[in-house]
């Protein structure tokens, strides 16, 4: 109980607002538009994972919104050419890869602080995503949305996608030697090394990961609509570190699970409905978003505090 | 002052022909008159569809147009050019600004060597051009979203708004008087404005939210462009094509498929090519000193007369976008 303290009581906090929906606004539980939502969501969990795991090995990535958008364009100008879903979806892949690998080697190989590496990235490739296509939406043909599956099932396909991979990640993470080594180098870069691990190569798949996992949350955007918003990702990097710091990672690294980004994420993801539902004014959304990330980061601090003392 | 400026206007239209012949020099057409259109990005369909309307009226003026800009939102290069054609001695610029500051002392310039300078689409500093060509005034458009709103649901029922951000300035515009009309519609009740920060994505998501807190909603209107496809695909996710109406600010090329699905009934904006029309047609009547300074209205050819309001051509009322007539814009 006490190791998932913060997992737990995040997941009270969900639980209380769920309860005050359920009181107040039960029209919130209704099968089709929590479908969407979660639908919506799934490729936001699946970045949320992967920036847990950079920021467990005491890392950032900013620049995960901007990959996403080019991930996206890149997947649906291929799908739109009448390239093959499943070469849409490796070239997501790919290219996110190859972005992450980018911030990596600048990172691992030079490194550079990742706050500056991906703020530089996040913001080349956003202006350069700009200057490409002029804010022009990417037109999609018409079986690629939701995999050519109906509706309902292709929601369902997207979030059983996302479920499957949290839970592969997060028993990955406990469980294989990689997962150790992340926690090692969050930790204790040093002690890390003399253990025998490589920091700059742990440090370098973590990125080429998150990368990897933000082309394939792209393409899980990609095939919900039959167009592509080039915008579509902006504010993502905070959207995703909210969630993971919320859900009780540290942000200087070494601890936390994916489990607790889960729960930040499902909390977060709540609230702007929720808000709706309730009708309480759109001004308030932010705000509530921004006192749940403080209260966070406070917990951290005064445990930390009381650790050292 | 009135006086002595066709005088100046006449001057200027000598030496511009002077200019020109001196260049032209065995070209037979040295009185034709040259405009450069500037675009904030030529590559942009929204411009494209300025150009073909611009191109018509060139046509029918008998006049030069050179259309030429960036190929994208580049402020600087929009200087070069304005340079270029100053020292090359175009007749008129017509200029769409991109950056306010930076492009008026570049205008101001080619004024000071006789040129005539309007601007279109967005403005200069007000001494930097003689006129401007003004596509659409907040309350030309906030009028017309709510009548379009109006008349979609019968004048009764609730509706909500999306906007791209709650403090953006011009969206906060257009809603006072989206608002300031809806007093002509009692039976019309607005129950919520939420915000989509601009992004299609975030639209869908918030249309979701209101689909599901208000069962009985008639309408949703987006007011900034990804807004209203993104409200689109969550009524069509709902199964509420028809029953919710999607209508909003937007481009054609965005929402056309959702048009003809049905579920998008309108989409307001005006009319690109009649803006490059009007701005060629008030570019020559300014070159040849039928459009003045003080001037309160001006008739551009076959679109009929427009009214000058202060140093503003107006374009008018906004243009309805539906089924009917979607498939003729591709921008």
């Amino acid at each position: 109980m006490s190791r998932y303290f913060r997992e737990w009581s995040v997941a009270g906090a969900l639980g209380v607002l769920l309860i005050v929906l359920a009181i107040f606004a039960p029209a919130f539980f209704q099968a089709q538009p929590l479908l969407s939502l979660a639908a919506a969501e799934a490729p936001t969990l699946v970045i949320a994972c992967g920036m847990a795991l950079v920021i467990i090995c005491r890392e950032i990535d900013i620049s995960v919104g901007s990959q996403f958008s080019v991930c996206g364009v890149c997947a649906g100008l291929l799908a739109a050419h009448h390239a093959p879903t499943a070469v849409a979806l490796a070239a997501a892949i790919g290219t996110g890869a190859c972005l992450g690998a980018i911030n990596g080697a600048l990172v691992a190989g030079l490194r550079l602080p990742s706050i500056v590496v991906t703020l530089a990235t996040m913001m080349t490739w956003r202006e350069g995503l700009n200057w490409w296509r002029q804010g022009e939406f990417v037109y999609l043909p018409e079986h690629l949305q939701w995999f050519g599956l109906s509706q309902s099932a292709g929601q369902w396909t997207l979030i059983a996608a996302a479920g499957l991979l949290l839970v592969a990640l997060a028993l990955a993470l406990r469980h294989l030697t990689a997962g150790r080594f992340l926690y090692a180098v969050g930790t204790d870069m040093e002690a890390a090394r003399l253990a025998g691990v490589s920091p700059q190569r742990v440090k370098f798949t973590t990125f080429v990961t998150m990368g990897a996992l933000t082309g394939l949350a792209a393409m899980m955007n990609v095939v919900q609509s039959p167009q592509v918003d080039p915008k579509s990702g902006t504010g993502l990097e905070l959207k995703t570190i909210a969630a993971v710091v919320v859900g009780g990672v540290s942000i200087s690294g070494g601890r936390g699970s994916l489990w607790g980004a889960f729960v930040g994420l499902l909390l977060l993801a709540c609230i702007s409905p929720a808000l709706t539902h309730l009708h309480i004014e759109a001004y308030w959304e932010k705000a509530i978003q921004g006192a749940i990330i403080l209260l966070a980061v406070v917990a951290d601090g005064v445990r930390t505090r009381r650790k050292k003392s | 002052m009135k006086r002595i400026l066709p005088l100046f206007l006449l001057a200027g239209l000598v030496l511009a022909g002077c200019s020109k012949s001196a260049e032209t020099s065995g070209g037979g057409s040295a009185k034709k008159l040259t405009i450069a259109l500037l675009p904030k990005s030529k590559g942009n369909a929204y411009f494209v569809s300025v150009r073909d309307g611009a191109q018509r009226a060139a046509q029918d003026l008998g006049v030069d147009l050179i259309f030429d800009g960036p190929t994208d939102t580049d402020p600087a290069k929009q200087n070069e050019l304005v340079d270029n054609w100053t020292t090359l001695g175009v007749d008129v610029i017509a200029a769409a600004c991109e950056n306010k500051e930076g492009i008026s002392t570049a205008l101001r310039n080619a004024q000071s060597k006789g040129i005539k300078v309007i601007t279109y689409d967005a403005d200069a500093q007000t001494d930097a051009r003689t006129f401007f060509v003004n596509q659409a005034t907040p309350d030309g458009i906030g009028h017309a979203l709510m009548d379009e709103a109006a008349r979609l649901c019968a004048k009764s029922g609730q509706y909500a708004i999306i906007t791209s951000t709650l403090t953006a300035a011009n969206q906060n515009e257009w809603k006072k008087y989206i608002a300031e009309r809806a007093a002509d519609y009692p039976d019309m009740k607005l129950v919520a404005v939420r915000p989509c920060d601009d992004q299609k994505d975030k639209a869908q998501s918030e249309a979701t939210a209101l689909l599901s807190t208000y069962p009985d909603l008639k309408l949703i209107m987006a007011i900034c462009s990804p807004g209203v496809p993104g409200a689109a695909e969550a009524v069509k996710q709902a199964g509420k094509a028809g029953k919710v109406k999607v209508m909003g600010l937007g481009l054609p090329n965005e929402n056309k498929l959702y048009v003809h699905n049905g579920v998008t009934d309108s989409i307001i904006l005006w009319n690109t090519e009649d803006l490059g029309y009007l701005t060629v047609q008030a570019a020559v009547a300014l070159a040849k000193g039928t459009l003045k300074p003080g001037d309160t209205t001006f008739t551009a050819g076959k679109l009929g007369t427009f009214e000058i309001k202060g140093d503003n051509i107006l374009l008018g009322k906004p243009f309805i976008f539906n089924k009917g007539n979607i498939d003729q814009f591709n921008f």
